[in-house]
């Protein structure tokens, strides 16, 4: 693909113009944390591109926590307006990467998930790469680059006083031609940003070095042979079972369907669900087949490590270190994988 | 993009009380729903949730299905609240049906428990709908006690008639009472003196997790191979659709892959029979 040159004044212009056709969201940064926020008609501000990842995961925006999924029984119409699409700005390369899981999830036929699927279809991912890395980032140890590849529609690297812009999409294209004037040539940049990505995978690699987490293509098989260990009493001993690690995971994408009556209607909600809840697949008649924490724990691990490694060719993790950052047991993720 | 959450509109037409525990319903949806025999639907109260249960009634029956349904948790309590004219919701049919074709020409043995039977007669009904196709049919079914027995006019009276050289029947029960002049002892004892070419048979087998385990073992003890033994697995089928996660076993999802797996494609899984 085609690389050029943004300026960062450029870029807000290019964001404003974008505010017509997108909702948009991008980083802010709070207690040394990054949240997403609503672009408004005064651009980006205060907004953070580059950096880490934020704290809630990208799919937060396309699988929302709690969405309805259907109306019932009602004469009326749906009575939801229809929504501009959204445009995320500042997303990472693991919030990418969390699409191919989500996309096979939700996009999958016969039965595609009208609300993701179209969110996905009208949606805009202006990425960018990673600057520094988080104490629990571990993207690099599962081949997880800590700036885009793909899956996005723009990827932004960040250079000192712009960005260097690549299209990763149809989509992407267009909207650098229709704003070309905004872009300049990349080529006193590529250099500094090849320089930059090198530099940073580098350091990401030395910091997870301490954390022995065992070679990529090696983990399914170790998973394997722990399946019957007892390393799963001992991982979950200090899981209090509240779900946050499943919450804030960007590849975990389990729900549990809750249906109301709001007055003359009823509605059917979608609302995220763990799997670390003792209900999860327990059927009305009692039969439960993970009664125990141990195997709960084992079934997240074998979800994210085994059974998508399987179906999609790849793991359900994403290496951002979310679940760590998380978990009030101090459950670490990396020390689970370097005991595989 | 059509919404595969969406619920058809049901009317409720009749209510049979089976067994003190299990009713089954007579439903009319508003759009017809075309199921095949081991496929199952998701039922729902508007307002309240839903559950997935497998339809009982012939797959040939157009426009009207039954269903029958064990009083087991909260959604099931309220559904055997519901009376003749009643709305429910109704989505499906959804995941994998009794592959018939591989049926075919072969000696069938059935063995169904409790309200295991509900799937199983839907099978019976598509199986006996062209019982030429195949050389016979031996339904066994187990129940608790002489109550519990479901489609009492059928399993005792009317289907014992159907073709008597052809479709045989083995009946039990765990328990008898004053009334029961016949066999008594778990299913799998009627798995005993089998008079069936083994080569050329499949069994089916439907009912509790319990019930299946002790059936699936009993079967590989007379002879069955695991690739001639065919399962429905009752897990937390709550989306339909592959998405929800709750239904996952091993590699698959009972949901999309099954509800009705060949036993040797899911021997190797842990937690099957849980």
């Amino acid at each position: 693909m085609d690389l050029y040159f943004i300026n960062k004044p450029n870029l807000d212009r290019l964001v404003k113009s974008l505010l017509k056709t997108y909702k948009i969201f991008a980083p802010v940064k709070s207690d040394n944390n990054r949240f997403y926020k609503k672009v408004g008609e005064d651009g980006l501000g205060e907004s953070v591109i580059g950096e880490i990842r934020a704290v809630e995961p990208i799919k937060s925006f396309y699988f929302p926590a709690r969405t309805k999924i259907a109306e019932y029984f009602s004469s009326k119409e749906d009575s939801d307006a229809k929504e501009k699409p959204i445009a995320i700005i500042g997303a990472k390369s693991c919030d990418l990467v969390s699409f191919k899981v989500m996309d096979y999830v939700y996009g999958q036929e016969p039965f595609r998930d009208p609300s993701y699927v179209l969110k996905r279809e009208e949606g805009l991912i202006i990425s960018s790469d990673c600057t520094s890395y988080g104490e629990t980032c571990f993207c690099v140890a599962i081949d997880i680059m800590p700036y885009p590849t793909e899956g996005f529609d723009i990827n932004l690297s960040e250079l000192e006083g712009g960005y260097v812009v690549e299209a990763g999409s149809g989509k992407g294209e267009k909207i650098i031609r229709d704003y070309f004037k905004l872009f300049q040539s990349a080529e006193p940049y590529v250099e500094k940003r090849n320089a930059n990505r090198k530099k940073l995978k580098e350091d990401l690699l030395e910091h997870v070095k301490k954390s022995n987490i065992p070679p990529k293509d090696s983990i399914q098989k170790a998973f394997k042979s722990k399946f019957d260990s007892t390393l799963w009493e001992e991982v979950s001993k200090t899981c209090v079972e509240c779900g946050a690690c499943n919450m804030i995971c960007p590849a975990c994408h389990c729900f549990i369907i809750m249906d109301q009556k709001n007055e003359d209607k009823f509605e059917r909600l979608r609302m995220w669900d763990s799997c670390l809840l003792m209900s999860f697949a327990r059927v009305a008649g009692g039969a439960n087949p993970r009664k125990l924490l141990a195997h709960r724990m084992r079934n997240r691990f074998d979800k994210k490590f085994n059974f998508f490694q399987d179906t999609i060719g790849r793991f359900g993790c994403t290496g951002c270190g979310r679940c760590t950052e998380a978990c009030p047991g101090k459950i670490d993720i990396r020390e689970v994988l370097s005991k595989f | 993009m059509e919404n595969p959450y969406l619920p058809v509109k049901t009317e409720v037409l009749d209510v049979t009380e089976e067994s003190p525990t299990i009713k089954t319903f007579r439903l009319k949806p508003e759009v017809p729903l075309h199921f095949k025999a081991g496929q199952f639907i998701e039922m729902s109260i508007p307002g309240k949730g839903e559950a997935p249960f497998t339809p009982s009634s012939s797959p040939y029956e157009k426009n009207k299905l039954e269903i029958t349904i064990m009083k087991a948790g909260k959604i099931t309590a309220m559904i055997h609240n519901l009376k003749k004219g009643d709305t429910v919701g109704l989505r499906g049919p959804y995941g994998k049906e009794y592959p018939l074709s591989e049926y075919e020409g072969k000696e069938i043995l059935l063995v169904g428990g409790g309200v295991g039977l509900a799937p199983l007669r839907a099978l019976f009904l598509a199986l006996t709908h062209d019982i030429e196709k195949y050389k016979s049919v031996l339904f066994c079914c187990g129940s608790r006690t002489p109550s519990d027995i479901i489609y009492k006019d059928c399993v005792l009276d009317k289907w014992q008639n159907l073709d008597k050289k052809r479709v045989k029947f083995r009946i039990t029960v765990d328990r008898k009472d004053d009334s029961w002049k016949g066999n008594v002892g778990l299913v799998t004892t009627t798995l005993d003196k089998l008079d069936i070419n083994l080569k050329n048979s499949v069994s089916i087998v439907c009912g509790p997790p319990i019930m299946m385990k002790f059936a699936t073992f009993k079967l590989i003890e007379v002879g069955y191979k695991p690739e001639q033994i065919y399962l429905s697995m009752e897990k937390n089928m709550s989306c339909g659709i592959g998405k929800c996660g709750h239904c996952r076993l091993g590699n698959f999802y009972a949901c999309k892959d099954g509800p009705v797996f060949r036993y040797d494609k899911i021997s190797h899984i842990h937690e099957i029979w849980d």
